[in-house]
């Protein structure tokens, strides 16, 4: 088990208040992650999201729920992870939309190494024109054929 | 995960100075360990030795090169391990678009009623 974190940064035009709904009530978030969502955004509050049918339902906590600013939880991700994982949102307001800043950190098998070769594979898409094209189109093909 | 990554493969391609060679045996198509040596800051006892361990992953294979073996690049064993490390971030990635296509229609739906 290592340390690892994955941070991404996405603009949304809409409004942060209307964001942080998507990203915390039950009914928009099973449109976008889970089938089923039993979840209050209060911390402190568990609740849980289920997939695959209900044959998959995983505990959730909620650590903070400060509208329309954040929203964290633990959730354990897979089930090779029995710790849990700490998912931030935070909402930054950007003209009349929201800049969403995410990260999912926490320890998780190959979670050190699975950042720093994220890191070197976003190098390598920067810098390779003669290679990576012909990866990528593997990468596909191994993708699609599991 | 249903290709489960071996710990030899993340050990192997965890390591900065084997990921250095790897860049260069893909930028020049396959070199030896005195080659590889010439252009790292490494003895090439060590560099014979981080090719042991990228070979044994199954991330290089060898040939005879004279007095030398020179190894070249398993693009499908490196593409594997990529494979699994993007998934992660590409599950999120996929649930963020989403999250931004949600949050969208209902502004642009509350932007509807107030004109």
């Amino acid at each position: 088990m290592e340390y690892g974190s994955i941070e991404r940064e996405i603009r949304i035009e809409a409004a942060p208040e209307v964001v942080y709904q998507v990203i915390t009530t039950p009914e928009h978030l099973r449109q976008w992650w889970p089938e089923e969502a039993d979840l209050e955004p209060v911390p402190g509050a568990t609740g849980t999201v289920s997939f695959g049918g209900g044959s998959k339902v995983v505990p959730l906590t909620v650590l903070e729920a400060d509208p329309p600013r954040r929203f964290s939880f633990h959730w354990a991700s897979d089930e090779a992870s029995p710790v849990p994982l700490t998912v931030t949102f935070d909402l930054v307001p950007a003209g009349a939309g929201t800049l969403l800043r995410f990260t999912e950190s926490g320890f998780r098998e190959k979670g050190f190494e699975a950042a720093v070769l994220e890191e070197w594979y976003s190098d390598h898409v920067r810098g390779w024109d003669l290679f990576l094209p012909r990866l990528v189109a593997y990468v596909a093909r191994l993708v699609s054929s599991r | 995960m249903s290709d489960p990554i071996d710990d030899a493969l993340w050990s192997a391609i965890g390591d900065p100075t084997r990921r250095r060679m790897v860049d260069l045996l893909l930028t020049d198509g396959g070199g030896t360990a005195t080659r590889l040596s010439e252009r790292l800051p490494v003895t090439r006892q060590a560099v014979a030795k981080h090719l042991g361990v990228l070979d044994r992953a199954g991330l290089v294979r060898a040939t005879p090169a004279g007095r030398e073996r020179r190894y070249e690049v398993d693009e499908a064993q490196l593409a594997r391990a990529i494979t699994q490390l993007t998934s992660v971030g590409a599950a999120w990635d996929g649930r963020l678009r989403r999250i931004k296509r949600i949050a969208e229609s209902i502004q642009a739906q509350l932007a509807e009623k107030t004109d």
